[in-house]
């Protein structure tokens, strides 16, 4: 089976001013395949979102290669979206233009774009506020904007960013279980940057765990639970296993950290 | 051989890093300085402009005249004079007022109307009031350097007063504090990083108010100095003028900043005013 | 108290506590003026050369807009305020987005400019309309010195205030250097561009007033001087107020428009 992504040997050294350089990935390998849902965890800093911000485009590696379907990534492109953390939506602009921002960059005319980002509004269930702003938005649906905006240009990859950390748990469940059933509709390849075993395995085909600073890949784990998944499957045995089975791999990272490293 | 030298240009390259901001800023401003004083070297000047040129060097001279013949120190001791005067009456009168603004809230909407409409408007616009109630002396210059600078103060209080965290007087008031000793211990505090800023822009206003006011009706000052000087086409003069001004409000204000930035360690950084 | 009388003083009591502010104002300001004008009728004597009260300041007001001449003076004035004051937006915003947004042009020009904004250019007033003579040239260019700054520093804070997330979400989706200028820098600065235009007002006025002072023989200045030389005080509080109407006007003007401008922004204060 050919990867859809191909990570091989990604070495990134930040040098900020006046400090000392940080080594966020080294060596780091990663296969990812096409229609996977992978979810990457790891201690702070180790690097998850450094590569998922080379991925998207907008770093590059010191050194390794990082290709798509075959061809090197070589700068931002239409087949890559990101979903950001902090929601990242144009505080001035009304649900509507902030999905429509992806295709507007790119020239489509204005009606075909009216038309697409109305889609995914309702796809996320948003079309009452269309023309609302941001601000008068809970985190939730900030967030839902957010990945309209991503579907909106039809990437083949979704990148995802810690895109629930910043809700509240309940609104961070219901997200959850809306991204699966959008994922499913939609079959996009997803790599999805987490701090929650929990979400990650409720989430994904593979978690793939990271050791702390400077990151590589530790281990993969190939979470075997029956699509489409509910709520309830949390609730069993099966999955506190594989909780477990993550947990101990991640624990060792975590210790590791605080034995000396220092965050 | 060759890895000395590289040596050498790494230890230049980090030097320059270090100081970019230094460098790049002050090599600026003596580059403009320079080009200003070899520009009548360069091109020759047409009788028009060469009225009104002048070169650094000879603003120099001029100043070092000025002190010699004892000329400029009378000017710069009247300044000085309704400068300070002014600015401690803003001060004596714009911190109580705005104090108490800010904790009475009856007081605050009767004078607020006031406030705004003098805030918004030049101060400037009243100089000939005051030129024609207290005539050319040095009083005319003292309010209007009053009424510059009050407002900052007054208005910077107030904020700083109003500001305070609801839940940190009520904590004090729990203990049992009367108004007096919250104002002493919670609201003071609390205001004086405002107090402060609004220092830095009073001194703005009252040095402003200085040199209007003895453009236009004085007999003595640095301004009315300037003036004079202005209608003499004596530009250097007029420049020396200028030079002492900027560098006393650059002086007043790097001070007042440092004062400000002490007492704001506190303070969030979004906080801070302009 | 029946239940009718006691419900009407119910509504009265929630009207006053909602406009309470607004009344107080009122009342202050209606007050002062009611002072004003018996002290000076029926108490103390009011000398013409000295001071003046309200109701000769309002004659005088309604001589001046019938006879013109207020709308003239107005007028000149505005006309340099324009003409400096957009130079300044023209040449300020530009500046200041340079400045914020690379870092060399701010380390290069912040020293330079800082000072001259902090020192008092109306010095140079003088030096001006001897080079420029008293015309319009002279007023624009003082009005163009004192007013550019505030423009300046504050786009030059906005812009170095934009959020950088969304500068890689437009970044992320293609977006280039024109993309990033127009879809994320200019709607960021709008309302510090309004905050600083609210700033630049003041100090244009000055502009106008320093120079109509010194050298002129029109404008509203020019006319408040002039009063004031001939002793002929109700003309000259009476265009003081006209002064201070507009100046209030444009500055809550700009004020309400910087809400209207960044619904999303909580306020800071930069009187």
């Amino acid at each position: 089976m050919v990867p859809c992504i191909e990570a091989r040997s990604l070495t990134l050294t930040f040098t900020p001013k006046n400090r000392d350089p940080v080594t966020a990935l080294q060596g780091f390998d990663l296969q990812v395949s096409k229609g996977e849902f992978l979810s990457l965890v790891g201690p702070s800093g180790c690097g998850k979102s450094t590569f998922l911000n080379v991925l998207l485009g907008l770093l590059k590696p010191d050194s390794g290669e990082l290709s798509l379907n075959g061809k090197q990534i070589d700068g931002p492109g239409q087949e890559r979206a990101m979903v950001f953390q902090e929601f990242g939506l144009l505080p001035w602009r009304t649900v509507l233009a902030n999905v429509e921002l992806g295709l507007e960059l790119k020239g489509v005319a204005p009606s075909i774009r009216h038309e697409r980002a109305l889609d995914l509004i309702k796809l996320v269930g948003l079309e009452r506020f269309q023309n609302h702003y941001p601000h008068e938005l809970s985190g939730g649906m900030k967030q839902r904007v957010g990945l309209a905006r991503a579907l909106a240009t039809e990437p083949e990859v979704l990148l995802m960013d810690e895109p629930f950390a910043a809700l509240d748990a309940q609104t961070r469940d219901l997200m959850q279980t809306e991204l699966l059933q959008i994922w499913e509709r939609t079959k996009k390849t997803v790599l999805f940057v987490t701090h929650s075993i929990e979400e990650a395995a409720y989430l994904s085909d593979r978690v793939v765990i990271m050791t702390a600073r400077p990151g590589r890949m530790k281990n993969v784990f190939k979470i075997d639970l029956p699509r489409p998944r509910d709520y309830e499957m949390r609730l069993t045995p099966e999955f506190n296993d594989i909780k477990a089975k993550i947990w101990n791999t991640l624990k060792d990272e975590l210790s590791g950290k605080a034995a000396g490293n220092g965050i | 051989m060759e890895s000395r030298a590289r040596g050498e240009m790494n230890t230049l390259a980090s030097f320059y890093r270090e100081r970019e901001q230094a460098i790049l800023g002050g090599g600026f401003i003596l580059l403009l300085i320079l080009i200003w004083q070899i520009v009548p070297a360069l091109i020759s000047l047409p009788r028009g402009i060469a009225l009104f040129f002048t070169t650094p060097v000879e603003v120099i001279k001029s100043f070092y005249q000025l002190v010699v013949r004892n000329e400029i120190q009378s000017h710069v001791y009247t300044s000085a004079v309704e400068f300070v005067v002014g600015l401690g009456l803003a001060i004596v009168v714009g911190l109580p007022l705005g104090l108490v603004m800010g904790r009475s809230k009856i007081l605050d909407a009767m004078l607020d109307p006031f406030v705004t409409a003098f805030n918004a408007t030049p101060r400037l616009v009243f100089l000939p009031l005051l030129i024609l109630w207290l005539g050319i002396g040095i009083w005319s210059k003292i309010m209007i350097v009053f009424v510059g600078a009050l407002f900052p103060l007054l208005i910077n209080t107030y904020e700083g007063v109003k500001n305070v965290d609801r839940v940190l007087v009520n904590v004090v008031r729990s203990f049992g504090a009367s108004e007096w000793q919250t104002m002493k211990v919670v609201v003071l505090p609390n205001s004086v990083p405002y107090i402060v800023a609004g220092l830095r822009l009073a001194i703005g206003r009252a040095l402003l108010g200085v040199v209007v006011g003895e453009f236009f009706g004085a007999s003595r000052g640095l301004g009315f100095m300037i003036a004079g000087a202005a209608t003499n086409y004596k530009v250097d003069v007029v420049f020396v003028g200028v030079t002492i001004f900027m560098g006393l409000s650059l002086a007043l204000t790097h001070l007042v900043k440092r004062l400000e930035a002490r007492l704001s360690r506190w303070r969030p950084d979004e906080v801070k005013t302009f | 108290m029946n239940s009718a009388e006691r419900r009407r003083a119910m509504a009265f009591k929630r009207f006053y506590a909602e406009y309470q502010r607004l009344i107080l104002g009122m009342v202050s300001v209606v007050g002062m003026m009611l002072l004003w004008e018996l002290a000076f009728t029926y108490v103390i004597p009011l000398n013409p050369f000295f001071f003046t009260k309200p109701s000769l300041i309002a004659e005088a007001f309604k001589q001046q807009i019938v006879s013109g001449s207020l709308w003239h003076d107005v007028a000149i004035s505005s006309k340099a305020f324009l003409l400096g004051f957009g130079l300044a937006v023209v040449v300020g915003i530009p500046i200041g987005v340079f400045m914020g947004w690379r870092r060399r042009a701010e380390y290069t020009l912040d020293p330079f400019l800082t000072a001259l904004y902090a020192s008092p250019l109306v010095a140079l007033a003088p030096l001006l309309i001897i080079i420029f003579g008293v015309g319009l040239t002279g007023k624009v260019a003082l009005i163009f010195l004192l007013s550019v700054f505030p423009f300046i520093f504050n786009v030059f804070a906005g812009v170095k205030c934009t959020d950088r997330l969304l500068v890689n979400v437009v970044r992320s989706f293609g977006g280039r250097e024109k993309d990033i200028y127009f879809k994320v820098i200019l709607p960021s600065i709008m309302p510090y561009i309004v905050a600083g235009a609210r700033i630049a007002i003041g100090r244009g006025i000055v502009g106008i007033l320093v120079t109509e002072f010194y050298a002129a023989s029109e404008g509203i200045g020019f006319a408040i001087s002039r009063f004031g030389d001939t002793y002929r005080l109700p003309d000259m509080f009476a265009a003081i107020m006209v002064l201070m109407i507009v100046a209030v006007g444009l500055t809550e003007g700009l004020r309400k428009l910087e809400t209207l401008v960044a619904p999303w922004k909580v306020g800071q204060e930069a009187r």
